[in-house]
């Protein structure tokens, strides 16, 4: 019964001895002999320059949900506006709720001040951030 | 049934939707202080949905949205369960001291969503609704068990949850990725007949794809091989949480389990009579049955070495969905019954058990055993029901946790004697679990004073717990009308 396996198993194993084979031959074959500006991480162009391991701004995280958000609704207008004259105000009434779903969401990053970029030493920092303008070491309600 | 009919049957699910709307716009309004106010929202929109479905009562099963989710009274039955527990949770939340020094109108809100998720979860008949739920569930108990901010052990409890979560998902869709290419569909019920016509072709695959995925279903369960992040979730989150995760995502994935083995693995005339058959030649059921064995065995011994009480609880919560997963594999409308009675009296007791944890937690900020001692000296009545609850949930007559395990066992029994080692495990089970619970009546009774309670206030959540408290207690000697509900409810969604 599991004989069609049979070749996935053939298959599998002639699959390793070739890759095998390929890299022994251009060991085999290849001249190797590395320097220091070969084996940089862009041969060509900048200097690297420390680790890729570095803490960045979380700003950056909320930014991108938002607009993943809002991508996402683009999707789903697209093929609501093609069929739009066939389905009529039933779709426009369905779509309608969808958006307005979608502002909720808009509306609490608006209110939660993630949509304001420059806010940290503001006196009018909303939201969220509004303890820093009271209190730069608070670590409350945030 | 169409898109737009179908709405007539989700009146409940709506009325949620539009009550965790208005809570996002509302709690936008409110300072941190007043936030707290957002549960009072949140509850008069369960309450309110609890209302619509129990007015409206049972249905006949019907196939809503082109046949992704089903509308019957099992279904209806689990929801009624979930919305109980999570107005509970609510209602004990307002008291958490935990959660009492900073903003929570996102955790009602979360905790409402987490409601509509189990909501789809209990009633989904489409591969990709059970993923959908599944994850709605998941991604909002991650945020809920980490939302203590600044206590590393609820962010640890969060982390641990999302690493395991996005794990045992990512191996679920991959066993639904193999029942799609074996059949060609994503219903249950085009599956089932799509493997039907397969003849036993392909039984290596489709038991692949069983065992991938029940990592994810046994995951929601905390079943065994997949139990490694209940302790430490449920000791990290906050305790108003892990009272709630170990009640109703529980119930809500014995209750997909159910419906998914029922409808894609069981044979014809489901639940109509007393027998599912299976025609598969795959052997699923032994495969649920050893896991269900192993499960309670596993969650009692390591809880016998506990040394806080909400780990124990924890472990005896991966116990119970062992005795509730014994049931299961032995296919009759009987075991079905069985789960369903005790995950009503599960609801009460571990609810009610946690509860005094909580109380305890509040007034000391520990819950160790240490804290349990002289308990039952300073505070008479709340040792009195934290004892009964330890009863129940050993099975000790007469409490509802008896009549709960009876059923059980009574099913198991039934199937026949290839199933009685099943039972004598069980057994021995409920007398492993017997000593850890009863080492906290004792620690409560009959050790010297150490607990620092001077009085238990006499509000709130107290009055709560003798809430639960009276149903273990009448349920226990007279459980007719929860078994007339059951018997009412054992009506499932089949095409």
């Amino acid at each position: 019964m599991y004989l069609e396996f049979g070749t996935v198993l053939a298959f599998t194993i002639l699959g390793i001895i070739l890759l095998m084979v390929a890299l022994w031959l251009q060991k085999l074959l290849a001249p190797s002999n590395p320097s220091k500006l070969k084996q940089s991480t862009y041969e060509c162009g900048e200097e690297p320059e420390g680790s890729a391991w570095v803490q960045f701004n979380i700003r950056f995280y909320i930014i991108a949900l938002v607009f993943l958000i809002f991508d996402v609704e683009v999707v789903f207008l697209f093929p609501w506006a093609v069929v739009f004259r066939e389905l009529g105000w039933l779709a426009m009434v369905e779509m309608g709720i969808f958006l307005v779903i979608l502002l909720v969401g808009l509306a609490y990053v608006w209110r939660k001040g993630d949509l304001d970029w420059v806010k940290l030493n503001m006196k009018n920092a909303r939201g969220r951030y509004r303890r820093f303008a009271e209190d730069p070491n608070s670590n409350k309600n945030f | 049934m169409t898109n737009l009919t179908s709405l007539n049957y989700l009146q409940p699910e709506l009325i949620l939707t539009a009550t965790i709307l208005l809570m996002i716009v509302v709690d936008l309004f409110y300072s941190a202080k007043k936030s707290r106010r957002i549960g009072l929202w949140a509850l008069a929109g369960l309450v309110l949905a609890f209302i619509y479905i129990t007015v409206s009562g049972f249905n006949i099963p019907t196939a809503l949205f082109l046949g992704s989710i089903s509308s019957d009274p099992f279904g209806i039955f689990f929801k009624v369960l979930i919305l109980l527990a999570t107005i509970m949770t609510i209602l004990v939340s307002f008291s958490e001291r935990d959660l009492s020094n900073q903003r929570v109108g996102e955790y009602y809100i979360l905790l409402v969503i987490v409601t509509l998720g189990l909501f789809f979860m209990v009633s989904a008949t489409d591969l990709i609704m059970v993923y959908l739920s599944i994850e709605v569930v998941s991604i909002m108990s991650f945020v809920l068990a980490g939302y203590l901010r600044g206590n590393r052990r609820s962010s640890e409890a969060s982390l641990k949850y999302v690493i395991y979560g996005a794990f045992s998902s990512g191996i679920m869709l991959f066993g639904l990725s193999i029942l799609f290419g074996l059949t060609g569909s994503t219903n249950f019920f085009d599956i089932r007949t799509g493997l039907m016509e397969l003849q036993n072709g392909a039984d290596l695959a489709l038991m692949l794809s069983t065992v991938l995925i029940f990592a994810g279903l046994g995951y929601k369960i905390s079943a065994v091989p997949f139990h490694y992040w209940t302790p430490d979730v449920y000791e990290g989150a906050p305790t108003s949480i892990t009272a709630f995760l170990s009640v109703a995502p529980k119930a809500a994935g014995m209750a997909l389990i159910i419906r998914f083995f029922n409808s894609i693995l069981g044979g014809e005339g489901v639940f109509t009579e007393l027998e599912w058959g299976t025609f598969s030649a795959i052997p699923w059921t032994q495969l649920l049955a050893v896991l269900a064995a192993v499960t309670m065995t596993v969650g009692n011994l390591i809880a016998l070495r506990q040394t806080s009480v909400k780990r124990m609880l924890a472990y005896s919560s991966i116990a119970h969905a062992g005795y509730m997963m014994m049931a299961l594999p032995v296919l009759s409308q009987q075991g079905v019954y069985g789960i369903m009675i005790y995950a009503v009296f599960y609801l009460l007791m571990n609810l009610g058990a946690f509860y005094v944890v909580m109380i305890i937690a509040n007034a000391t900020g520990q819950e160790d055993y240490d804290q349990f001692r002289g308990l039952g000296h300073k505070a008479p009545l709340l040792a009195i029901l934290m004892t009964l609850f330890m009863f129940s949930l050993t099975g000790i007559p007469p409490t509802a946790g008896f009549i709960g395990k009876f059923y059980l066992f009574a099913a198991v029994i039934k199937a026949g004697p290839s199933f009685y080692w099943l039972a004598i495990i069980g057994a021995l089970n409920s007398v492993i679990s017997l000593y850890y619970y009863m080492y906290v009546v004792k620690t409560m009774f009959f050790t010297q004073e150490k607990t620092s309670i001077t009085q238990i206030e006499f509000k709130g959540i107290s009055i709560l717990v003798i809430v639960l408290a009276i149903p273990t207690l009448i349920f226990g000697i007279y459980w007719t009308p929860i078994a007339d509900i059951v018997h009412k409810s054992l009506a499932i969604f089949i095409r």
